[in-house]
């Protein structure tokens, strides 16, 4: 047991230093940077605790697609020479009273924490865990036939937010040329050919 | 008949008010006519009354019912209230005539004329009343429309000031009145004046007692009935209002302080002589503080030197004299004098209205002389108001106030007495003032530096008529009413409407008596002339010498100024502290304006919160979430 | 301290989130990091969800947890792109010149 703590203790300092430094580093793109190490560090504790399938997920979206989405967005809007310190600035009188209402409701959490006890025998549900089949084995058949639903439904949401997004961004610019396929399919001969008599030696003048 | 007596001045008063959009005479006219038919009608009255002894009680509707309180609104036709009918009628008719002409430059006469005729309903309603209630409306009436007339150029501050003065030392005095009605009718439960005067001996001895001092019922009442009539009839110690009164057109002057509403505080206590008589302490006080009133106003107005000023002191002075004729029992001698009075009286001021109309509104005497070849009239006129005021031999004032001296002698008490000699003493100041006044004014060198003696002119002949009219009535009034209201036979005439308890024998006048004050009023004649006229510098000597005896008189006993110290100025500062500390500081602080401070305060800090950073919201859910973690976990 | 139980990886969890939490409200430095901290937070609910699936030997958790992880990607999502438009049209995305709610 050994190993685990050194590994548990490893990777939750780790992942607490990072988120830290996520909100207090000076710069945009230094916190995306420890939002990723973060992602990466608690996957590894997911991995090392026996839930292999989402600690992979965990590092190909969340890593892979969220935050190389926030690192996008930083380097479009320009934002990685804002360097404000957390101290100096207008309101910083406002910090002290924040701090204080945080930490009251850390340690509340604290206190629920460690006042409740784990029950061997708490539930006693169809998807228990005990047989010799993957991780991401156990899931599947759980998730395509009792969980098919919230399935569709997270499927769903995922087509939902990216129309979002795109109807959110999207601009028409000016001055682009498009193709319109509709008219394009819709010509008619009469239209668009013009039979013409052309005389020996003449050629066809052609106005566009 | 009786009904259109009493509202035939209000329709008149009602009509003139909106008499300038109708034709241009529109509204003296109607008012005029009116109170002309009205006084016309209760001279038809008071023959009736006489000859046929027509006297009856008409009630118009019954006004308050509750309980034992019953108020009527009735017309009250009995000797007493017939007299008094006839003299505020005729004199305010010919006041009403008098005043087209007067204020014939004035372009707010059809207020004018309308004020004067609601006081005519006001006064009428007072005299008719059967019950303290109406008797009360009345006062307070007659109150009202001394102030609306007394401030009738409200542009002129002393006016309004004046008109203040009057109305809030009126108001001392019906305070008391009110106290007297409310006293009558806690004891004797009902305030008609039939049933409280039959009820009457058997309170004769009854006694209460108020802030621990007791004292005989009748007296209170009594004494609070005469507090009343002390403000309305400017007895000394709530005198001070009458000459300021002198700001109001001289019309409302010869009206109201001359010949009505400073009698009503006469016919109070003549009306209530049934209480009276049962109270010889409060008589006592009567006669006391008439007699002083007497005495003091006759010493102001001998040096007064405003023209309406002599005059108003003279009727103060007059009025010192029939309080104390009903203070020494002899009522109908008061009511008597109040008869001859209004005559003279209103006839003087009049006079010297015409006076000053004719000097151009000059009002000082030092600034007129020698006008009796320019305005005979008027001087004939003032000549006959100044022997009948003085009291010289047959005209109506000698028998009025010598009926006043002997009524008094024959009391034979020290009181009494000494009542007599003060106002056997009265008669020759008021003689000397009177003659002053009328020496200055008319006899002398031309004092006035602002016209020419040729531009003195003689008044028209609407102001003239009223003057000629009440001149006759100065003269025969007094031979012709003697015997019916003094006379021998003369409680045949009162009958009830006044009480006497003792009858007070006047048969054997000692010839002395009798004769005193003629003569002294006589010799007063050339006695001033010579003082005030021939030879001035004697006065002038001896008014250096006695300076501060001339100052104090001129500056009326000083009383003002008293009254100023002990009451106006800790009142206004007591009514200043409450409105600042009390009214702004408390009562605004507490209600609108602290609330709609603090409504603001709040509302300025609630918007505080919405600040549009987007951080600061979520800071705040997260204390919301806080709070109900804690109360969960807590829980 | 040795001994891993559920309470340590729930005290991680806590202290994960409590970091979100106040990344919210005491940055002072631009929108994106309000983002960020959003996925902390979402990131320490996952932590809560596992390690009680794993100790409780349910898989319902995991199930959860992948669900979860939909919607965070979606929010994320979408929130920069309503963060690139206001960009657009504000030409700042600093936090102290976002208060067109102020008042």
């Amino acid at each position: 047991m050994l190993a685990h703590s050194i590994f548990f203790y490893f990777f939750s300092i780790i992942a607490i230093f990072s988120s830290l430094m996520v909100i207090t580093s000076r710069s945009t793109v230094n916190s995306v940077f420890f939002l990723i190490l973060d992602f990466i560090s608690v996957g590894c504790l997911f991995i090392m605790v026996g839930a292999e399938f989402l600690g992979m997920i965990i590092l190909i979206v969340y890593v892979g697609a969220v935050a190389v989405l926030f690192l996008f967005v930083v380097m479009m809007l320009n934002v990685a020479e804002q360097k404000q310190s957390w101290f100096i600035g207008k309101r910083s009188t406002h910090i002290p009273s924040g701090l204080i209402v945080s930490i009251i409701i850390l340690l509340e959490l604290l206190v629920v924490v460690g006042g409740w006890k784990y029950k061997e025998d708490l539930m006693s549900s169809s998807t228990l865990s005990i047989s010799k089949i993957s991780n991401t084995h156990q899931l599947g058949s759980v998730m395509y036939t009792d969980y098919i639903l919230y399935f569709q439904l997270a499927g769903v949401i995922l087509l939902l937010a990216m129309i979002g997004a795109i109807l959110l961004t999207f601009r028409q610019r000016s001055g682009v040329k498009k193709q319109s396929y509709i008219t394009q399919i819709s010509r008619e001969p009469s239209t668009s050919i013009e039979m013409k008599e052309v005389e020996f030696n003449k050629g066809v003048k052609i106005d566009d | 008949m009786e009904y259109a007596i009493l509202f035939l001045p209000l329709i008149g008063s009602i009509i003139g008010y909106f008499g300038k959009s109708i034709t241009k005479f529109f509204s003296e006219i109607t008012t005029s006519l009116f109170v002309s038919i009205s006084a016309i009608l209760s001279i038809a009255v008071f023959w009736n009354g006489i000859e046929k002894n027509n006297y009856n009680n008409y009630i118009i509707f019954e006004w308050i019912s509750s309980g034992d309180f019953i108020a009527n609104w009735s017309i009250n036709i009995d000797p007493l209230s017939s007299v008094m009918l006839v003299v505020v009628t005729f004199v305010s008719a010919l006041v009403h005539i008098y005043s087209i002409g007067y204020m014939s430059h004035d372009p707010h006469k059809p207020r004018f004329m309308s004020y004067l005729s609601l006081f005519t309903f006001s006064m009428l309603a007072l005299v008719v009343s059967d019950n303290f209630l109406q008797l009360f409306f009345g006062w307070e009436g007659v109150g009202l429309c001394s102030y609306l007339l007394i401030g009738f150029w409200y542009k002129k501050e002393s006016a309004n000031n004046a008109a203040i003065k009057a109305f809030v030392v009126n108001r001392i005095g019906d305070f008391g009145l009110a106290v007297a009605i409310f006293l009558i009718f806690f004891y004797f439960g009902s305030i008609n004046f039939n049933e409280v005067f039959q009820a009457a001996p058997q309170f004769m001895d009854k006694k209460i007692s108020i802030f621990n001092y007791e004292a005989n019922l009748i007296t209170f009442i009594c004494l609070f009935l005469f507090i009343g009539a002390m403000g309305k009839s400017a007895q000394f110690l709530l005198h001070t209002w009458l000459p300021d009164a002198m700001e109001g057109p001289t019309p409302v002057s010869a009206l109201i302080h001359a010949a009505t509403m400073v009698t009503a505080g006469v016919f109070l206590v003549v009306r209530c002589s049934p209480l009276f008589e049962y109270s010889q302490a409060a008589l006592n006080v009567v006669t006391i503080v008439g007699m002083i009133t007497a005495l003091f106003a006759a010493s102001v107005a001998l040096v007064q030197n405003d023209i309406k000023k002599i005059v108003a002191y003279s009727t103060c002075s007059q009025l010192g004299y029939m309080f104390f004729a009903a203070g020494v029992g002899a009522y109908h001698v008061a009511i008597f004098h109040l008869f001859t009075h209004a005559f003279f009286k209103a006839l003087l001021f009049l006079g010297s209205g015409s006076v000053i109309h004719a000097f151009n509104d000059e009002q000082d005497i030092r600034n007129m002389g020698g006008v009796r070849k320019r305005l005979p009239y008027t001087y004939i006129l003032m000549l006959i108001g100044t022997l009948a005021l003085t009291g010289f031999p047959f005209l109506s004032g000698f028998y009025s106030k010598d009926a006043i001296i002997e009524f008094a002698y024959f009391k034979n008490s020290s009181l009494g007495n000494y009542a007599a000699f003060v106002g056997i003493f009265t008669a020759f100041l008021t003689a000397i003032y009177s003659w002053r006044l009328f020496f200055k004014t008319f006899h002398g060198p031309y004092n006035n530096k602002n016209i020419p003696i040729n531009e003195t002119h003689e008044s028209p002949l609407v102001m003239l008529i009223p003057l000629f009219l009440l001149g006759i009535g100065a003269v025969f009034a007094g031979i012709i009413f003697k015997e019916i209201f003094i006379g021998h036979h003369s409680k045949d005439f009162w009958q009830n409407s006044i009480f006497f308890l003792n009858e007070i024998k006047h048969d054997h006048i000692p010839l002395w008596l009798l004769l005193i004050t003629p003569i002294l009023v006589v010799i007063a004649i050339p006695l001033s002339f010579y003082y005030f006229i021939s030879n001035t510098k004697i006065l002038e000597e001896f008014k250096n010498t006695n300076l501060p005896l001339y100052n104090f008189l001129l500056n009326k006993w000083y009383i003002d100024e008293l009254y100023e110290l002990i009451f106006v100025r800790p009142i206004k500062k007591i009514g200043y502290f409450f409105w600042k500390t009390g009214d702004q500081g408390i009562i605004d602080k507490f209600g609108p304006d602290g609330i709609s401070k603090i409504i603001k305060m709040i509302s300025n800090k609630a918007g505080q919160f919405q600040t549009g950073y987007i951080y600061d919201y979520a800071f705040v859910m997260l204390i919301g979430l806080s709070i109900l973690l804690t109360y969960l976990i807590l829980h | 301290m040795i001994e891993i139980g559920l309470g340590h990886y729930l005290s991680l969890g806590a202290i994960i989130f409590f970091l979100g939490i106040i990344g919210i409200f005491l940055n002072r430095k631009n929108v994106i990091v309000i983002l960020m901290s959003i996925e902390l937070i979402l990131l320490a609910v996952n932590i809560n969800l596992i390690s009680f699936s794993i100790f409780s030997g349910d898989l319902v958790g995991q199930i959860f947890t992948m669900l979860i992880l939909t919607v965070a990607a979606a929010e994320a999502a979408i929130g920069l792109a309503i963060i690139v438009i206001y960009y657009r049209n504000k030409g700042s995305i600093r936090v102290e010149d976002i208060h067109g709610m102020k008042g």
